[in-house]
C-alpha cells in the first residue's frame, strides 16, 4: 500500500513527461515553432538554449548550494553578490578596452573578459566574506535568522549599488573569439551561448575535482554530513567555512559576469537571479551539487520550450509553467531531486 | 507551556488598548488615523498570520502577501460593473466579499498542501517562489487583471466614511488576536505544535501531519485575505506589483521587526515601519547625515539587520527579555531559543 | 478548564466591543469624528504649497535628480527662485513666486513605479504635509492611480511629471488632473507614416514589453502604422524580467519574411533581446529596425553600430542635434542654475545639468512647473478658487523650448514629437540625429483610441487602415533645422 502511495506521485510525473515529448515531437502544430518531427531545426535550436541558458543557471546557482550544503546557511544576499560583480567586471572591461559605450565584441580580446571577470567574482567573494565574518559566523545554525540577517543585507546593498552604479542597463562584451555563429539544422547559432554553457562545464569539473579529490573537499563533504565529528578531529572547521563561503562567493560572481554578459545588469538583476538560483535549489535539492545541474537542466528546459511549444495564443502564459515544473517535483519529492531534509 | 494566567494577563492588558484605539480617531489628526493607524493594522493582520504559521507551525510564509493580493484581485473582479480591466462581474459588495474570501481560502489550501510535506527553510524559499508566481500569474493572466492591474474599486457602501475603514481594520485585529490564541489552547492547535516539534512523532500517533499543516495554512491565508479586503477598500486598486517581490520581503520584515513568536510583534512590527515609512525622512536634520528619502531602503536593511544582530525575537523578544531581566521566578522553559521552526530548535541543541 | 474561562470571556468582551465600534459607522457619509475630515488638501489658504512626485527606487530610481530639477529649473526661470544647492536638486528650491502668490515646496515624493506607493507617498504629501498642488507622477501606472486621486479630491491640482499611460487623461478624465506632454502612444506618432510611405515597409513585427509601457508605446505605432496601409503581422510580448529572450525572438518571422521590426523592449531587454536576435535571426540592418525611444544610445550603452540608420521614436524634448535659440536658452539655464547634476542619463554622476535638461524625464516635470507658473499668473496667483486655476491650466496654451503644448478636452497635451535615425557621428559613437517633427499630436490617432475603447493590450488596438490626422504632415529635420 505504501509502496503504491510512493510510486503514485513518480508514476504521474513520469506520465507528464511522456505527455510534454509527445506534445512537442508529434501534436504541436499550432504553436509558434510547430512540431519536433516536422521542424527539427526549431528544436534543435531550443534544445540548445535550454542546456546553454541551463549552463548559466548552474553556475548562478552552484555557490548558492554550496554555501548550504556545509553550513546551512541560506545566502539571501547571493543576488547581490551576483549583480556587484557584474558592475565591478563591467567596470573593469570598459577600463580595458579604453571605452565606455558601444563597445564591440572585436575590441574585446579574451583577456579583456577573462580579468574582469575575475577581478569581479573576486570582489563578490571578498564582500561575500566580509559579510560571513561579520554576521553569520557567530550565528552557525540559526538557519532563519541567519537567512533574514541576509536579506537585511541584501536590501542595504541593493539600494547601495542604485546609489554607486545608477539605474540604467550596462553591459559586459563577450570577447571577439567566441563570438560567431554556426548552422544547425539550417538554423542559425551563436557560439557565445556555447561558450558560457563550456565555462560552466568547466566551473562544474573544477568543483567536482576540488570536493572529490582534494583534502580540502574531503573535510568539506564530511563536514556536510557530520559537522561534530570533522570539529572533534580536529579540523578547524572556522577557516573550512570561511573557504567555503568565499568559494560560494566568487561562483555567485562569476555567474553575475556570465549573466552581464548573457543579458546586462541593472537594478532587479540581483532579484531576479536570487530567484533563479532558488528556482534551481529548490527542484535540485538544496545542497546538492548534483542536485543543482538536474535542476538548472530541468528549468532550463522548461524556460526555453514553454514560449515555443504552447499554443500560440497561450504562449503568453509560459512563465507560469514554471509553477507546474515545481508543483510536479515537489510532489514527487518535497526536499527537491537530490535533497534531504534540513 | 504556558501558564493560564499569563494569557489571562495579556488578554486583560489587551482591553484599555482596544478602548484607547477606538477612542483614537477623536483624539488624532486625519492623517493619523487613515493613513498610519489603519495601515498599521491591515500590514499587522496580515503580519499576524505570518506569526501564526511560524509559532504555531513552524511554517515561515512568505507567501501571505500573495494571499493577502488574491482577495483583493478577487474582490475587484466581483465588485467591479465596469473597468477597462479584470472580469467586471458587477456582484453585490458583500458578496463579492464572501467570493473572495472563499477563493483566498481555496487557493491558501491549494498551495498549503503542495508545501505540506516541507518545512523550514524550504518552506521559506518554496513560499518566495509562490509569492513571485502568483505575481507573474496576475501579470500575465490579463483576463483577471493583467499588468496594471484592477483600478476604481469601491468599498461597500457601509464603509464610505474613511474613519470606517479603520474600525474595521481594528475589529478585525482585535479578533484575530484573540482568535490565534485561543486557537493555540483547542485540540488543533496543539496537534499542530505537536507537528512543529516533532512531526515523526505526530505521525506515528496517527495524526495527518501535511493535513494539519495544509489547514493551518488555509486558515492563515483567510485571515490574510481578511487583510487584503481591508488594503484594496483602502487604496482603491490593486496591481501584480502590489504583491511582488518588495512588499512580499516588506510584510516578513514586519513580522522579523515585531518578532515571529509574538502575536503583538505582527501589530508592533507594522506600527514601527509605518512610522518609520511615514515620518523619518521629516525629523530635521536626518538628510545632514546622508539619510535622505532616496536612500530609504538602506535605513530600514540597516534597521532589520540590526534587530536580527540583536534579537532573532524581534522587538518583542528583546521586550520581553528586558522583562525577563526583572527579578521574578523563573519558570522552567522560561527560556525559549529561537522557536520559529521545530527543526531548528533541534539543530541548535546538536550543534551547540 | 476554569483557568480558560475567564480570558475567553474578555475574549468575548473585546470582540463584541470591537463589531460594536466598527457597527457604529453604519452607513452615512462621515461619523463626524476628525478622521472624517480634511483628508483632501486644505483649500483656500495663501499660496501654492506643492508636492513633487519623485522616483527614488525601482527601474526609474535613477532619475529621481532629473524629475526634482525639472520643476526646480521651471521655479528658477520663471518665478525667481534659488536652488538650495549647486550639486544637487534633492535639496529643493526657495524664494519662488508668482503674483504675489508664494510657490512653497512642501515635501518630495519618493515612487518606486508602483501605483501603490504613489498612492501613499500622494497621501503623505497632500494629507500631512497640506499639499496643494502636485506635480508627478513619472511612470504609466502610477498615472492612473494618481489621476485616480485627484478625481476623489476636486481641490488638489495635479501636474502629471512624465507618466506616459493613456488612460490617466482618456479615461479618468478628472478635471483637476492636467498633462502637459505626451503618452507613450504619442511618441511614437510619425513613424509608422514614415515607414510605410517613406520607407515602404508593407509588413512589419512588433516585439514590446509584455506591461502597460510596453504595450502603450507599441499600441502607438501599430494604429498608425496599420492606419495609414500597413500590416502588423506578429505581437510577440516577452514578460517583464525576461532573462534569455531567444524563445521570444524564435516567434518573431525571418528578415526576408517581414520588412521591418519595430521594438519597445527596455531596460536590460533592449540590448538582450537584439543581441537574441542576431544570434538567431541575423546581423542587424538599420533599415530593418525601429524603436521606442528605449532605442536612445543614453539609455541603452551598447546599441552597437550595427544597427546605424534605425529610427526612433521621441519623448518628450527633440533629439539632441535640433537647437533653436529658445533651447539653447532653456538648457543654458540649467547649467546657470547648478554646477552639476548628478542625473539617470549620465549613471548618477556628476555631469553637466544640461544633459539632464534635455531629456524627458526632466523636461516633462519642467513642462509641469512652467504650466503651473503661467495658470497662477491667468488667474493673478488667486488660488482660493481652485476651479478657476483649473479652468485656467485648461485653457493654456505652453510655448515651451521643444515646441507649443495645449491641452484636449481631457487635458492632455496635443504636442510635437521629434523622431530621430541612430547615426554614426565622427568619433565612431553612434547617436541620435532628428529628421522629422509630428506637429501637433493627441491622443487619439484619428479615432482608434477614446474614452470607450479598451487600454492598449496585447491584442488592442486591432491592425485596421483609418485617417490618421498627421499623415503627410511630418515637417523634415536637416542638420537639426525643422525645415518649417
Amino acid at each position: 500500500m505504501i509502496a503504491t502511495r510512493r510510486r503514485l506521485p513518480a508514476l504521474c510525473a513520469a506520465a507528464v513527461a511522456v505527455a510534454a515529448a509527445v506534445w512537442v515531437l508529434f501534436l504541436a502544430t499550432d504553436t509558434p515553432a510547430g512540431t519536433a518531427v516536422e521542424h527539427p531545426g526549431a528544436f534543435a535550436v531550443t534544445v540548445l538554449d535550454a542546456v546553454t541558458f541551463a549552463g548559466l543557471l548552474f553556475v548562478a546557482a552552484s555557490g548558492f548550494t554550496l554555501i548550504f550544503g556545509l553550513m546551512r546557511t541560506v545566502n539571501m544576499a547571493h543576488g547581490s553578490l551576483f549583480l556587484l560583480a557584474a558592475y565591478v567586471a563591467i567596470g573593469v572591461q570598459q577600463a580595458m578596452v579604453g571605452k565606455t559605450r558601444n563597445i564591440d565584441a572585436a575590441e574585446v580580446g579574451i583577456a579583456d573578459w577573462l580579468v574582469p571577470m575575475l577581478v569581479g567574482a573576486a570582489a563578490a567573494a571578498v564582500v561575500g566574506t566580509v559579510i560571513q565574518q561579520a554576521f553569520l559566523q557567530w550565528n552557525e545554525g540559526q538557519e532563519l535568522r541567519q537567512a533574514l540577517i541576509t536579506l537585511a543585507i541584501t536590501v542595504v546593498l541593493a539600494d547601495q549599488m542604485l546609489r554607486e552604479f545608477g539605474g540604467l542597463a550596462q553591459r559586459m562584451v563577450w570577447p571577439g573569439a567566441v563570438t560567431h555563429f554556426i548552422t544547425i539544422f539550417g538554423q542559425r547559432y551563436a557560439t557565445t551561448r556555447l561558450f558560457m554553457l563550456g565555462v560552466a562545464v568547466v566551473i562544474g569539473v573544477l568543483l567536482w575535482l576540488w570536493l572529490d579529490r582534494t583534502r580540502l573537499g574531503m573535510i568539506v563533504r564530511a563536514g556536510v554530513d557530520d559537522r561534530q565529528m570533522v570539529r572533534g578531529l580536529g579540523i578547524n572547521i572556522r577557516l573550512v567555512f570561511a573557504v567555503v563561503f568565499f568559494a560560494g562567493a566568487f561562483l555567485a560572481g562569476v555567474g553575475g559576469v556570465l549573466g552581464a554578459s548573457f543579458a546586462g545588469a541593472a537594478p532587479g538583476t540581483d532579484g531576479a537571479w536570487l530567484l533563479n538560483a532558488l528556482v534551481v535549489v529548490i527542484i535540485g535539492g538544496l545542497g546538492s551539487l548534483k542536485g543543482a545541474a538536474a535542476g538548472s537542466l530541468l528549468y532550463g528546459t522548461v524556460v526555453a520550450f514553454s514560449p515555443v511549444y504552447l499554443p500560440s495564443q497561450y504562449s503568453f502564459y509560459a512563465i507560469i509553467l514554471t509553477f507546474g515544473l515545481l508543483a510536479l517535483v515537489l510532489a514527487v519529492r518535497p526536499y527537491g531531486l537530490y535533497g534531504r531534509p534540513a | 507551556m504556558r501558564t493560564g494566567s499569563t494569557v489571562n494577563r495579556r488578554t486583560a492588558a489587551l482591553l484599555p488598548l482596544v478602548a484607547f484605539l477606538a477612542a483614537l480617531p477623536s483624539m488624532a489628526p486625519a492623517f493619523f488615523i487613515n493613513f498610519v493607524m489603519t495601515q498599521t493594522l491591515m500590514l499587522g493582520l496580515a503580519a499576524a498570520t505570518i506569526v501564526f504559521l511560524a509559532k504555531y507551525g513552524g511554517m515561515v510564509s512568505l507567501a501571505q502577501f500573495l494571499l493577502f493580493g488574491v482577495a483583493g484581485f478577487m474582490y475587484g473582479n466581483a465588485a467591479l460593473e465596469a473597468g477597462s480591466r479584470g472580469l467586471n462581474l458587477g456582484w453585490h459588495p458583500w458578496a463579492a466579499v464572501a467570493s473572495a474570501l472563499a477563493v483566498t481560502t481555496a487557493a491558501a489550501f491549494a498551495l498549503g498542501a503542495l508545501a505540506s510535506r516541507t518545512t523550514g527553510l524550504y518552506y521559506l524559499m518554496l513560499t518566495l517562489v509562490y509569492a513571485v508566481i502568483g505575481y507573474f500569474v496576475f501579470a500575465q493572466i490579463t483576463e483577471i487583471s493583467g499588468p496594471s492591474g484592477i483600478t476604481s474599486i469601491e468599498r461597500p457602501e457601509l464603509l464610505a466614511a474613511p474613519v470606517s475603514l479603520y474600525y474595521t481594520a481594528l475589529g478585525l485585529s482585535v479578533l484575530a488576536y484573540i482568535g490565534f490564541r485561543a486557537l493555540g489552547r483547542t485540540a488543533f492547535g496543539l496537534a499542530l505544535q505537536g507537528v512543529r516539534d516533532d512531526p515523526v512523532r505526530m505521525a506515528s500517533l496517527g495524526f495527518n501531519v501535511p493535513l494539519h499543516r495544509t489547514l493551518a495554512f488555509a486558515l492563515g491565508g483567510f485571515v490574510a485575505g481578511l487583510g487584503g479586503l481591508v488594503n484594496v477598500w483602502w487604496n482603491g486598486q490593486i496591481d501584480p506589483a502590489s504583491i511582488g517581490i518588495g512588499p512580499t520581503l516588506i510584510l516578513l520584515i514586519i513580522a522579523v521587526i515585531g518578532g515571529v513568536s509574538h502575536f503583538e510583534g505582527a501589530w508592533l512590527g507594522a506600527f514601527v515601519y509605518v512610522l518609520m515609512f511615514t515620518y523619518l525622512r521629516d525629523l530635521p536634520l536626518i538628510d545632514r547625515i546622508g539619510i535622505t528619502e532616496a536612500r530609504f531602503n538602506t535605513v530600514i536593511g540597516a534597521i532589520v539587520l540590526l534587530i536580527m544582530v540583536l534579537s532573532p525575537q524581534g522587538l518583542a523578544g528583546i521586550a520581553d527579555r528586558l522583562r525577563r531581566r526583572l527579578p521574578r521566578p523563573r519558570r522552567p522553559g522560561a527560556e525559549r531559543p529561537a522557536k520559529t521552526t521545530g527543526r531548528l530548535t533541534r539543530a541548535e541543541l546538536i550543534d551547540e | 478548564m476554569r483557568r480558560l474561562d475567564r480570558p475567553r470571556r474578555t475574549a468575548a468582551l473585546l470582540a463584541a466591543a470591537a463589531l460594536a465600534l466598527a457597527g457604529c459607522t453604519d452607513g452615512g457619509d462621515s461619523t463626524g469624528l476628525p478622521a472624517d475630515e480634511g483628508a483632501g488638501p486644505a483649500s483656500g489658504g495663501d499660496g501654492v504649497r506643492l508636492g513633487i512626485l519623485g522616483e527614488c527606487e525601482g527601474p526609474f530610481g535613477g532619475f529621481h535628480e532629473d524629475v526634482v530639477g525639472g520643476t526646480s529649473l521651471a521655479m528658477v526661470n520663471h518665478a525667481g527662485a534659488q536652488v538650495e544647492s549647486a550639486t544637487s536638486a534633492l535639496d529643493g528650491f526657495t524664494g519662488a513666486e508668482v503674483a504675489g502668490t508664494p510657490i512653497e515646496l512642501v515635501g518630495i515624493g519618493c515612487g518606486d513605479d508602483t501605483a501603490d506607493r504613489i498612492l501613499e507617498e500622494v497621501r503623505r504629501l497632500v494629507e500631512q504635509l497640506g499639499a496643494n498642488v502636485i506635480i508627478g507622477p513619472l511612470s504609466g501606472d502610477e498615472g492612473i492611480a494618481v489621476a485616480e486621486y485627484a478625481a476623489e479630491h476636486p481641490d488638489l491640482t495635479v501636474l502629471s511629471g512624465i507618466s506616459g499611460s493613456q488612460e490617466q487623461t482618456l479615461q479618468v478624465q478628472a478635471p483637476n488632473y492636467f498633462r502637459f506632454f505626451g503618452d507613450g502612444a504619442m511618441w511614437n506618432a510619425g513613424l509608422g507614416d514614415i515607414l510605410h510611405n517613406q520607407e515602404g515597409w508593407d509588413s512589419v513585427a512588433v516585439i514590446a514589453d509584455d506591461y502597460s509601457f510596453g504595450h502603450t508605446s507599441a499600441a502607438g505605432f501599430i494604429a498608425e502604422f496599420c492606419g495609414v496601409g500597413g500590416q502588423v503581422d506578429t505581437r510577440v510580448f516577452p514578460p517583464l524580467g525576461t532573462t534569455d529572450y531567444s524563445p521570444y525572438i524564435a516567434q518573431l518571422p525571418g528578415p526576408d519574411e517581414v520588412d521591418g521590426y519595430f521594438w519597445a523592449v527596455g531596460g536590460t531587454g533592449t540590448q538582450a533581446a537584439l543581441e537574441a536576435f542576431v544570434n538567431a535571426k541575423g546581423d542587424l540592418t538599420g533599415d530593418q529596425h525601429a524603436g521606442n525611444l528605449f532605442f536612445n544610445p543614453d539609455l541603452a550603452q551598447a546599441l552597437g553600430t550595427d544597427i546605424a540608420g534605425a529610427y526612433v521614436g521621441g519623448f518628450a524634448t527633440l533629439p539632441g542635434d535640433v537647437t533653436t535659440p529658445a533651447i539653447e536658452e532653456y538648457l543654458a539655464s540649467a547649467d546657470e542654475t547648478w554646477e552639476s547634476l548628478p542625473g539617470g542619463v549620465s549613471g548618477n554622476e556628476p555631469a553637466p545639468p544640461s544633459t539632464a535638461a534635455a531629456f524627458g524625464f526632466f523636461y516633462g516635470y519642467y513642462s509641469a512647473g512652467v504650466a503651473l507658473i503661467e495658470g497662477l499668473e491667468a488667474v493673478e496667483g488667486d488660488v482660493s478658487d481652485p476651479t478657476a486655476l483649473h479652468a485656467a491650466l485648461s485653457d493654456l496654451t505652453l510655448d515651451l523650448p521643444y515646441g507649443q503644448v495645449s491641452l484636449d478636452e481631457n487635458r492632455s497635451g496635443i504636442v510635437d514629437v521629434g523622431l530621430s535615425q541612430l547615426v554614426v557621428d565622427d568619433d565612431g559613437e553612434i547617436v541620435q540625429e532628428a529628421v522629422a517633427i509630428i506637429p501637433q499630436v493627441d491622443q487619439s490617432f484619428g479615432g482608434a483610441f477614446g474614452p470607450d475603447t479598451p487600454s492598449p493590450s496585447r491584442d488592442f488596438p486591432p491592425c485596421e487602415e483609418r485617417d490618421v490626422p498627421w499623415e503627410g504632415e511630418a515637417i523634415p529635420v536637416v542638420d537639426g533645422v525643422p525645415q518649417r
